[in-house]
């Protein structure tokens, strides 16, 4: 909210500079967004001058050189001239040499092109007076030349943006943030002086104008537990004073007329909100107070019709609503230019009721930002009768009481007890008992009770005033002692520390395994958005799976759904590179993806890579490019991070359930059963095609529940290796070409270990050639093998080798179907 | 014998110095010195030697072997030279780039993260873990938010329908809706609810706010966030926990400054600023790079702790605004978008 220094000043005597006000508000806790300044800045030696000549300068075109008459003192100077406006008989601003203006830019006689120059005319800019730099500041109403500047100028003022916390409605108004500054520098605060005290009547009955105002009915008092209504009779609609016009539009407010104007200056001194009607609009001359019916309808001063509900307050008289109670009036009962009589409304309505309605309606002023965070009713009628007090003042007229004044004002008591031991545990240092006291009594904050307490020091019972709803607890009076003394004093220390209290979460352990992984392969970290659209998550789950990934309240189209992997957004940051021609050709991410399953999400830990050809192909050494199986040993080696051995795992080829993947170009193995999923392969070509994206990706996806990730391994024991030497046979196998080869490696390792018995190990059985063509029968494929045994306490004899591995053969021709290639 | 033993040496000397395969190397030795070599041949003439000249001969035919056996260690030499610089090829041109793509890089995101957690491990930090997805309970109500307060508005926080189940997310409430957390202090919670003090973590993750996209903010970015909890713990705690983190990572210029502020989860609760004169951005201007506070008792008495007995502080910032400020970074899309161009700069 703005703040006018000016007005500040009319409550608290401030000879601070503005940049001392500006660091105690910021300290205050009230962040300052901006200063800015009005009018002319206090400058010596800037005087009015008044154009005699102008004529061209010899030596430049867009110059001219003028003779100025500066005054009896100064009397007529030659002035080089930039400006197209410095037209004879203008009164200008003349800077003479030696005057200082803003930005330490001393003007002294000089020569500009060879023509002696003996002072500058201004422009708004120059003399720190707004941004325009387009011409000279002309003046009007013809003052004498040598008029010093600031008694040329009206006096200028300082505005402060400042942001107030939810916390301190008090806040919203010159008088709250006054009496913090006067808190701050010790000094008194100055309350305007209210001389309306019209007798308030409690009885509805007694009115005195039935004519004007015959009723005040509350319908809704648990949304409006305070209502008062106070006439105004025989006013004059007018302009509102210079002084108050120039106020309200120093803090951004457009004056209207009196009347208006007075019920918004009040609301900027005390923070709280009125509102005036014409008296002579008001439908049977009642005011009621109640909920919208359903689709009610007001059209409100900005011009625009809004549909009410029943959840709305509204301020209505006997048949139709005239304003959206705290929020804008209509614009049928606003007070216009031949207005007499005034209904003026002083209340207290429900921040919750004000808010919803707000946020309902869209519709914000200053009356509901207060509202909505609180005013004190307490002091609300003193604000009602310094407005009376002013309209009275600037439109005439006189009070016609007594006022009506619905609901229970209910008698403000707040006491908190607080001790100074307590504050200095809560702070960690010493503030002397003396300073915390002066705090609170320089807030209002009157302690009426003091008692030693021994340890503890001296236990304060501070009576809270009634705007300061915020201070509820010991704990809120720290704050406070300690926004007074002053953050930047409290003192430095060292961190200390008693040492680790925990070790860093599995997922976090299991993030940083997987990262290091892929960036030592070579890939780049991506960040991407968790939120997709809802055409990119069918493309990777079905109907109904998107469907339960669903925000409730998205806000743009394309940032919809929770995202079901990790390789929709690699794709699209390596389209980016693509488009950009910028050579990508391995990305991957590390972050939650949400897998859904049986109409349940599960949010898991998840890494992710994709592998593209790098664009264009053009490179002086050709590379292999990437294939399947480069995904499948990435994918494993995540897996191992996170604990789990896909290589002991059956991997099944993915279907066209699995979206996204290229059916008989990819795998996948887990499941959320087993709290864990990997996908890995081609990624489906069509839908790379249809994303633009160039070529062939491949890509891997390991995701795992949270809660599967542990802590530590189990810890492995030592397994003998056997350092005698190794007996080898290979041993080629024709089997159909769909057989899987872990099918027939696991039937041979199965058969090995019979044969071997407790003999000797079978120590590896892997797969070294995979042969079809020329030599074997169509439809069929051989699978060679190589098998190493060993003793560990023994050379093996070629016998007993020989003898196992004819015993393999034959169980294998026996049981698996498959023949033994010779 | 003599002029035989010359002319034999003289003969391999020229045979030897022609040969640059190994087996015709190994065929030129039998050749010579092998059982039925031409040398050999000749050493047996030794025995028909008369008496007196044989030490006249054998020193000849001596000699004549030590040549030709350094005849041949040369020929052998040289060919297995040749062998070796056919197996290496020809020499590389070392200046030629290298075809393969890399290195690999870190996100600048995870770096900026993981240097907060080790400066935060030093002083005894571990790192929590919680969901992304939450509940009203955990993100809002146990951080004594206000039923009504704007945060938890429709307009700011991203909601999920009342029908969205989450298998491995838990409620506190049956009735309460899901969400995408807007803070990570929604991990605090957690963590307190599962065990008793002394905490000390640190909560770096994803958070959600229902924002437009532009130069400064994004529907999705990063927090990281501490809690400390134990007996007697103080503001000038805090202040010495900030003063530390910022001159670690910063450097000992690195000034810290509390204003006070109002979180509703903390209290007192203070914004912090921080000024750095190397920092280009930054020089002698403070430079707001979060909030903190004194853990609000209230929020104690959520999780069930004894606000009469711990007390304890919290201090959270964006991990985006960071990074933009130690980089210089001046878009938050950057973040997002992957360039390349943009990810190779900061590992």
């Amino acid at each position: 909210m703005k703040i006018s220094l000016n007005w500040l000043r009319d409550y608290v005597q401030l000879d601070a500079s503005v940049e001392e006000i500006t660091r105690a508000i910021t300290f205050l806790g009230f962040e300052v967004e901006g200063v800015a300044h009005t009018g002319a800045p206090p400058l010596a030696n800037v005087v009015v001058g008044e154009i005699l000549t102008r004529a061209k300068h010899p030596n430049a075109d867009k110059l001219s050189v003028c003779t100025v008459d500066v005054g009896p003192a100064g009397g007529v100077k030659t002035i080089v001239c930039g400006a197209n406006n410095c037209d004879a008989g203008r009164r200008v601003l003349v800077a003479l040499p030696g005057a200082i203006l803003p930005g330490n830019f001393e003007i002294k006689q000089s020569k500009i092109r060879g023509q002696l120059s003996d002072g500058m005319m201004c422009s708004p800019d120059e003399i720190g007076m707004g941004s325009d730099h387009a011409g000279l500041l002309i003046l009007d109403g013809q003052p004498a030349p040598g008029t010093p500047i600031n008694a040329a100028l009206p006096a200028g003022d300082t505005v402060f943006d400042l942001e107030i916390t939810p916390n301190r409605p008090d806040c919203l108004s010159h008088l709250g943030i006054a009496r913090e500054l006067a808190a701050w520098y010790k000094l008194p605060l100055l309350y305007p002086q209210e001389k309306f005290r019209g007798v308030i009547d409690e009885s509805v009955a007694n009115a005195l104008r039935p004519d004007l105002l015959a009723g005040v009915r509350v319908d809704a008092p648990e949304d409006c537990p305070l209502y008062t209504a106070l006439i105004v009779t025989g006013i004059k609609i007018g302009p509102s004073p210079a002084w108050m016009q120039n106020r309200l539009m120093a803090v951004g407010l457009r004056p209207i007329n009196n009347v208006v104007d007075v019920g918004n200056y009040v609301m900027l001194e005390t923070g709280q909100p009125l509102h005036a009607f014409d008296a002579h609009t008001l439908g049977g001359n009642q005011i009621v107070v109640r909920r919208a019916a359903d689709g009610e309808k007001i059209t409100t001063l900005d011009g625009k019709e809004r549909a009410l509900n029943s959840g709305m307050l509204v301020i209505a008289d006997a048949s139709r609503p005239v304003v959206i109670a705290g929020i804008m009036g209509g614009e049928n009962s606003g007070v216009s230019e031949d207005t007499t009589d005034l209904v003026l409304e002083c209340a207290f309505f429900k921040p919750q009721s004000i808010r919803w309605t707000a946020r309902k309606l869209g519709l914000h002023s200053d009356s509901s930002h207060r509202f909505e965070r609180g005013v004190d009713p307490h002091s609300s009628l003193e604000a009602a009768c310094r407005a009376v007090d002013l309209i009275i003042e600037t439109a005439g007229g006189s009070a016609a009481g007594p006022a009506y004044r619905l609901g229970g004002d209910v008698p403000w008591k707040r006491e908190i007890v607080v001790t100074h031991g307590y504050i200095c545990e809560k702070i960690g240092f010493e503030i002397p008992e003396a300073d915390m006291r002066a705090a609170f009594e320089s807030l209002e904050l009157t302690v009426t009770r003091e008692e030693p307490t021994g340890q503890r020091g001296t236990a304060w019972t501070v009576d809270i005033p009634s705007w300061r709803d915020d201070l509820d607890r010991p704990i809120d009076l720290v704050e406070e002692v300690l926004r007074l003394y002053g953050t930047e004093r409290i003192p430095a220390a060292l961190v200390s520390s008693p040492g680790l209290s925990g070790d860093d979460d599995p997922v976090v352990l299991f993030e940083r395994r997987v990262t290091e992984y892929l960036v030592g392969h070579d890939f780049h970290e991506c960040v991407t958005c968790t939120l997709r659209p809802a055409r990119e998550v069918l493309t990777w789950t079905s109907q109904a799976a998107a469907a339960e990934l669903a925000l409730a309240n998205p806000f743009v189209e394309d940032q919809s759904h929770l995202r079901p992997t990790l390789i929709t957004g690699l794709l699209e940051s390596l389209k980016l590179n693509q488009s950009r021609g910028v050579p990508a050709a391995r990305l991957c991410e590390v972050g939650r993806i949400f897998v859904e399953q049986n109409g349940q999400n599960f949010e898991c830990a998840a890494v992710g890579f994709i592998i593209a050809d790098p664009m264009g192909d053009r490179a002086w050494l050709k590379r292999e490019p990437a294939d399947f199986y480069a995904t499948r040993h990435h994918v494993c080696a995540l897996a191992a991070a996170a604990g789990v051995d896909i290589a002991g795992e059956v991997l099944k080829p993915v279907t066209e359930q699995y979206f996204g993947w290229q059916e008989g170009h990819a795998a996948c193995a887990g499941e959320m059963a087993l709290g864990w999923t990997a996908r890995f392969g081609l990624l489906n070509l069509a839908m790379v095609n249809a994303l633009g994206v160039e070529g062939k990706v491949y890509g891997g996806i390991f995701a795992i529940l949270p809660a599967k990730l542990t802590g530590a391994a189990t810890r492995r024991r030592f397994s003998d290796f056997g350092l005698f030497p190794a007996a080898l046979r290979d041993l080629a196998l024709v089997v159909d070409r769909t057989t899987p080869a872990a099918d027939v490696q696991q039937a041979l390792a199965k058969a090995a270990r019979a044969a071997a018995g407790n003999a000797f190990a079978v120590e590896s059985v892997s797969l070294f050639d995979v042969y079809t063509g020329a030599g074997l029968p169509d439809g069929k494929k051989s699978l060679a093998f190589a098998l190493v045994f060993r003793s560990t306490d023994r050379t093996l004899t070629d016998d007993e080798v020989s003898v196992a591995f004819q015993r393999i053969q034959d169980e294998l021709s026996k049981n698996f179907p498959c023949q033994i290639r010779k | 014998m003599q002029d035989q033993l010359t002319a034999l040496v003289a003969r391999a000397t020229a045979d030897l110095a022609a040969l640059n395969a190994r087996p015709e190397f190994e065929a030129a030795k039998a050749r010579y010195v092998g059982p039925n070599g031409e040398l050999t041949a000749l050493m047996k003439q030794m025995g028909s030697v008369p008496k007196e000249q044989r030490p006249a001969v054998g020193r000849l035919i001596n000699e004549a072997k030590a040549r030709l056996q350094a005849q041949l260690d040369a020929a052998l030499a040289r060919i297995a030279a040749a062998e070796l610089a056919a197996q290496l090829g020809p020499a590389v041109d070392v200046t030629l780039p290298s075809p393969d793509a890399g290195p690999g890089t870190r996100h600048p995101l995870t770096l900026v993260r993981e240097e907060m957690c080790r400066i935060l491990r030093k002083v005894g930090f571990a790192v929590a873990d919680g969901p992304e997805v939450e509940t009203e309970y955990y993100c809002f109500d146990a951080l004594n938010t206000p039923s009504d307060h704007p945060a938890r508005d429709a307009q700011d926080t991203f909601y999920f329908p009342a029908s969205t189940r989450f298998g491995n997310v838990s409620k506190m409430n049956p009735e309460e809706k899901y969400l995408l957390r807007t803070h990570t202090s929604s991990v605090q919670i957690r963590t307190m609810l599962k065990g008793p003090p002394p905490i000390r973590i640190v909560s770096p993750g994803r958070v959600y706010r229902r924002d437009t996209t532009d130069a400064t903010h994004s529907a999705n970015f990063h927090q990281l966030e501490c809690l400390y909890v134990d007996q007697h713990v103080t503001v000038r705690d805090l202040k010495a926990l900030l003063d530390y983190i910022f001159a670690s990572l910063l450097g000992p210029d690195t000034k810290t400054r509390f204003r006070p502020h109002y979180f509703g989860y903390t209290e007192p609760s203070f914004e912090v600023d921080l000024t750095a004169n190397h920092l280009p951005k930054v020089k002698k201007d403070w430079i707001e790079i979060g909030g903190c506070g004194m853990v609000d008792p209230a929020v104690f008495e959520a999780v069930g702790y004894d606000p009469e007995r711990w007390s304890g502080y919290a201090f959270g910032m964006g991990l985006e605004r960071l990074a933009m400020l130690l980089y210089g970074i001046d878009d938050i899309r950057y973040f997002y978008q992957n360039d390349l161009r943009f990810l190779k700069q900061f590992a």
